[in-house]
């Protein structure tokens, strides 16, 4: 990264204001339900978090909750790992009842569903039948376009671009883009 | 000038104060956020933007246009974002939750930088575009086309057409999918009172037609004053059959649908990529 490029990143973030200079601080108040936050993790505005579960969270996560709040859940045997430099925007949901692994630099788009039970969230009825929990794994440098949903037991390999309004049902190899209902692939990138 | 209109005023000169133009009478519900980082938001006449329960966001990037026309209406939640060029014609009605961005904001394989790789959008006049529907960038769309809920438009929309879709496709023409019938439902008893000499409009029921005004130059002026006002043309042997106002109502419901079908066309039909 060029000195200028870091200039004008600081800058903007200088007149992007208190938003930006409290994130951390922010963070550090609103993330306090999760097991585990690493350094330099932000939020922006308010997100919703429901850990019955462990949440873990890695460094250089950005959460942006401006327009509606991101919200993350997880059941009482449910596990959500974000790994580091994750960003994910407004409206996106990440339900885990087992095990949601998402890897570092993933970028998530707005409204996206990430969930590991067909019906995310807690608010089975009590006595219902158990819905079955299948593991989400989302692979380094992936990105999720706008109103991108993947279903339980989805696998998205490595750098796959997912376009938007997609849904994701079982693999995406790595490096590919990959679209439509369900996801097939469209061409490498 | 009632207290309720200089209110409305007053917010909307607040909300709308990063704008370099704004017209007459803006309205707007709830607070949206309207940023112009150095880029232009020229809004129309007649503006109307909601953002309750979930705040709209109109943005514009280091000198970028965002161009409004005249009696645009955007529904709540809507993302608009220009970092170049985006243009929204006159009498453009957006559902909610609609995203038109003519950026990815980033690139691929984890790169997070910001990059400004854009390709403008433009919408033309007189769109109506559903809800939970996102406009990617470099699209174009035609004047009167209508996106249906959920689509995701990647190509070029011409105008005058209906188009749905994961990657939207063109499965109409606009205006046929959407109370084609019921416009006719709340005409049709004017048409046969003026066509038929009654006194009231008729209801729609199972009431019989009186045999002495069913003749075959008073069916003739129905079927030619349904094919003047509603563009559609029923079958004369068909309608020598019809007993009860219902079943007429049923025959050019029947005709309605036809007409659809062969409007929709071979499935194949597709729009073309950029």
């Amino acid at each position: 990264m060029t000195l200028k490029e870091d200039v004008s990143r600081w800058w903007a973030r200088l007149k992007a204001g208190p938003v930006w200079i409290t994130s951390s601080l922010r963070a550090w108040i609103w993330l306090r339900a999760c097991d585990e936050v690493g350094v330099n993790t932000r939020t922006f505005w308010r997100p919703n978090i429901e850990n019955r579960g462990r949440i873990v969270l890695g460094s250089r996560v950005r959460l942006n909750s401006h327009w509606a709040p991101i919200e993350l859940v997880s059941g009482p045997l449910g596990v959500i790992e974000i790994g580091d430099g994750v960003y994910i925007n407004y409206g996106s949901m990440i339900s885990a009842h087992l095990l949601v692994r998402i890897g570092s630099d993933v970028m998530i788009g707005n409204y996206c569903i990430v969930a590991d039970t067909e019906i995310p969230g807690i608010g089975e009825p009590h006595g219902g039948p158990s819905i079955e929990p299948r593991p989400v794994d989302i692979g380094d440098g992936v990105w999720l376009a706008a109103r991108v949903t993947v279903l339980p037991g989805a696998r998205i390999g490595a750098g796959a671009v997912i376009a938007a309004g997609s849904v994701v049902a079982g693999d995406i190899p790595p490096g590919k883009v990959a679209g439509g209902i369900p996801a097939r692939i469209l061409r490498a990138i | 000038m009632t207290i309720r209109s200089t209110w409305n005023a007053a917010r909307a000169r607040r909300w709308l104060r990063a704008c370099a133009s704004v017209g007459e009478e803006p309205y707007l519900a709830g607070k949206p956020t309207i940023d112009s980082h150095g880029g232009q938001l020229r809004i129309g006449n007649r503006f109307r933007l909601v953002s309750r329960p979930v705040a709209s966001h109109l943005v514009a990037g280091p000198g970028a246009v965002l161009h409004i026309g005249n009696d645009v209406s955007i529904s709540y939640g809507a993302a608009v974002a220009a970092l170049q060029h985006v243009h929204i014609g006159d009498g453009t009605r957006i559902g909610p939750f609609v995203i038109i961005m003519d950026t990815n904001f980033h690139g691929a394989s984890g790169d997070q930088s910001i990059q400004h790789d854009c390709r403008p959008i433009a919408i033309g006049d007189g769109c109506r575009i559903g809800s939970r529907v996102t406009i990617a960038r470099g699209v174009t769309i035609g004047d009167g086309a209508e996106i249906l809920a959920g689509s995701v438009v990647s190509s070029a929309i011409p105008p005058g057409v209906c188009a749905a879709g994961g990657r939207a496709r063109i499965i109409g023409r606009a205006g046929d999918l959407r109370s084609r019938w019921d416009g006719a439902a709340a005409i049709l008893p004017d048409i046969l009172m003026a066509s038929l000499g009654l006194n009231s409009p008729p209801d729609l029921d199972s009431s019989p037609i009186p045999t002495h005004l069913w003749t075959e130059a008073r069916m003739k002026c129905v079927l030619g004053a349904i094919e003047d006002r509603l563009r559609v043309m029923l079958d004369p042997a068909a309608a020598r059959e019809i007993e009860t106002f219902a079943d007429l109502a049923a025959t050019l419901q029947d005709a309605l649908w036809e007409c659809q079908r062969h409007a929709l066309g071979p499935p194949t039909a597709s729009t073309r990529p950029i």
